[in-house]
């Protein structure tokens, strides 16, 4: 895996003050303000909880109140610069009828405002990224689901975004074309330089790839941070998970005796609640004490969907961030 | 791909510059033409149909320019030449093409786009409404062109390559822009009125299903009434329409039956107020679509 370099200087990726948008008398976006940042961005939240619309008014394509920057420029009058330097991929098929992968994806280079062989050269490049090289002059219409998925990740990063939106991306894939997607997505931002923006309900999806998270409920902000933010680490990070290569019985009867509460989750592994100011030291001093070798310890947190249910069910206004 | 296997070509910022967002209506264009190029029963078909009548039309003219012809008269009721007469006679032909590559190519564009959710495809990116209605209509122009507009001007060639002398040539120099006119308005009417009736309604099917009965039962129908009632209202027919003006252009008129015609007057009106009205729905329904398709509705 190539490691991303993070983002230095320059304006916030999107960054919202009092953003709000009514549709009649239905809020749809409810005075949201955040500053966010990172590299694959999770953006997360129940049917209706604004997600899509939040997505349209940063690309600039409603009227809205307040103010959203994308990348420092104002959706509100430079959506045009803005979709420009962001790439959509959406839910929904969107596909030209009668196109061939490779010409679907010239032809949204060219209207992304790319010369035409440069258009065709990143088609070609952004096709064999998503691992469409050898069915690229096919016609889309006779794609599996996988492939039509790669389509649509191919076509939102030919005219070299610097940010990807993507909708839902593993909707409909089975686990190893799951797989293979997810892969492709954490393994952009090193590869091609751009920031992700990833709206999805699969939590297991986000838990594996982002590292920030945007959670909106009901049209409001209700969490923008780091996911370990949200998972909520903890300052001392006092609960544990240990695994062992004998014996995890004994290990828990040296750190109860040395103040911590353990509960053997198999012969081989336990988790460990460290008293108050005690750190992983004394996991290790325990280890000894009882002649157990210990093969790995890792801090215990909350997985990303417990801590979604957590934040939509606490009280509304924004928690975490904003960052 | 095999799973865990990432196929990189290597990548580069793109930092040249980028088409101006005032010209990318342009693309639109050249991938309408590209997408009615592609298969046969689209255009090919119907454009080869064009030329044949382009050619049998100058083969009449060139075998049989001197003759009368009875179908028409002059504007007070002498006869004239199949010379004189062949390029509004001409007319009707080109409408019945024009119509077939309507529906093969025009009604069913922007209902068809909405189907495949095409919108949210134009619209994730730097395109306005305009752009998009614009470029298709351009597109469906120049396709179109290529059968209301190419002929006539042909046929006006051939016209003035069988004058006698330089005389009669100079006399009929103005065959030329009548005759561009005529292919321009036809042009217009078959390219704007069906991208119209493609965006009344979201489905590619009834799209096509509308503007055919509008076209061949609704015209009809005012046809009829233009007979019994009043001829203007014979205008709403687009063909019978375009006709009028052809005649009236050339200095004929029909004979006969056929010799009811809408008021020219009446039939520019008609073709202005259904191209305007045909435009104007196709730019409200992009307009909506462009704000409704990216993202679903939340």
């Amino acid at each position: 895996m190539i490691e991303a370099e993070p983002r230095t200087g320059g304006p916030a990726l999107i960054s919202l003050d009092r953003l709000a948008k009514h549709y009649g008398a239905v809020t749809a976006l409810d005075h949201v303000t955040a500053e966010v940042d990172g590299r694959i961005i999770g953006l997360l939240g129940p049917n209706g909880a604004g997600k899509s619309t939040l997505l349209k008014a940063l690309l600039g394509l409603i009227p809205y109140t307040g103010r959203a920057r994308v990348l420092g420029l104002d959706a509100q009058t430079q959506g045009a610069e803005i979709r420009d330097r962001v790439g959509y991929m959406p839910e929904q098929e969107a596909f030209l009828a009668g196109m061939s992968a490779v010409e679907l994806c010239t032809y949204a280079g060219e209207l992304s405002g790319l010369p035409r062989n440069e258009a065709m050269q990143r088609a070609h490049a952004a096709l064999y990224y998503a691992g469409l090289e050898e069915k690229r002059y096919q016609p889309i219409a006779g794609y599996s689901t996988g492939m039509k998925q790669r389509v649509k990740l191919a076509q939102a990063l030919v005219h070299d975004p610097e940010i990807l939106f993507l909708d839902e991306p593993t909707n409909g894939l089975d686990p190893r074309s799951r797989d293979e997607m997810l892969e492709l997505i954490t393994e952009l931002p090193a590869r091609r330089n751009c920031a992700i923006v990833l709206s999805t309900h699969l939590l297991p999806d986000v838990e594996r790839v982002c590292d920030h998270a945007v959670i909106m409920h009901r049209g409001a902000l209700r969490f923008a941070g780091t996911i370990d933010e949200l998972r909520g680490t903890r300052g001392t990070d006092s609960e544990l998970h240990v695994e062992v290569k004998a014996d995890a019985a004994r290990l828990a009867e040296a750190l109860v005796q040395g103040g911590a509460r353990c509960e053997v989750t198999s012969p081989l592994a336990l988790r460990v609640d460290l008293p108050v100011h005690a750190t992983s030291q004394l996991v290790f001093l325990a280890a000894r004490a009882a002649g157990v070798q210990v093969r790995g310890i890792g801090v215990r947190r909350e997985s990303v969907e417990a801590a979604f249910l957590r934040v939509l069910a606490g009280p509304a206004g924004p928690s975490g961030g904003p960052r | 791909m095999s799973a865990g296997q990432i196929h990189d070509l290597g990548y580069k910022r793109y930092v040249g510059s980028r088409r101006s967002v005032a010209t990318r209506w342009t693309v639109i264009l050249r991938q309408e033409l590209a997408s009615s190029w592609k298969t046969w029963w689209r255009f090919k078909v119907w454009l080869v149909a064009a030329a044949m009548s382009t050619a049998v039309a100058a083969g009449v003219l060139y075998f049989a320019s001197g003759k009368m012809i009875r179908l028409f008269s002059g504007l007070r009721g002498e006869t004239i030449q199949i010379a004189d007469g062949i390029i509004p006679l001409s007319t009707q032909w080109y409408c019945k093409i024009g119509f077939v590559v309507s529906l093969t190519l025009g009604a069913s564009v922007v209902a068809g786009d909405v189907e495949s959710g095409a919108f949210t495809f134009y619209f994730a990116r730097s395109l306005r409404p305009r752009d998009y209605v614009v470029g298709k209509l351009a597109g469906l122009a120049i396709a179109m062109s290529l059968v209301m507009l190419v002929g006539p001007l042909a046929l006006a060639g051939v016209r003035l390559g069988l004058s006698d002398d330089n005389d009669q040539l100079i006399a009929l120099l103005p065959v030329l822009p009548k005759a561009l006119a005529i292919g321009v308005l036809g042009t217009l009417i078959y390219a704007a009125v069906p991208l119209g009736f493609s965006a009344l309604v979201a489905s590619r099917r009834y799209a096509l299903a509308l503007w055919a009965v509008y076209y061949i039962v609704i015209g009809s129908m005012a046809q009829g009434l233009g007979l019994v009632i009043s001829p203007a209202i014979g205008a709403i027919d687009l063909a019978e329409s375009l006709g009028a003006i052809a005649h009236a252009l050339f200095g004929v008129q029909l004979m006969g039956k056929h010799a009811v015609e809408p008021p020219v007057a009446a039939a520019m009106i008609s073709i202005a107020v259904q191209v305007t009205a045909a435009i104007g729905v196709a730019f409200w329904r992009v307009r909506r679509a462009q704000q409704a398709g990216v993202g679903g509705a939340s």
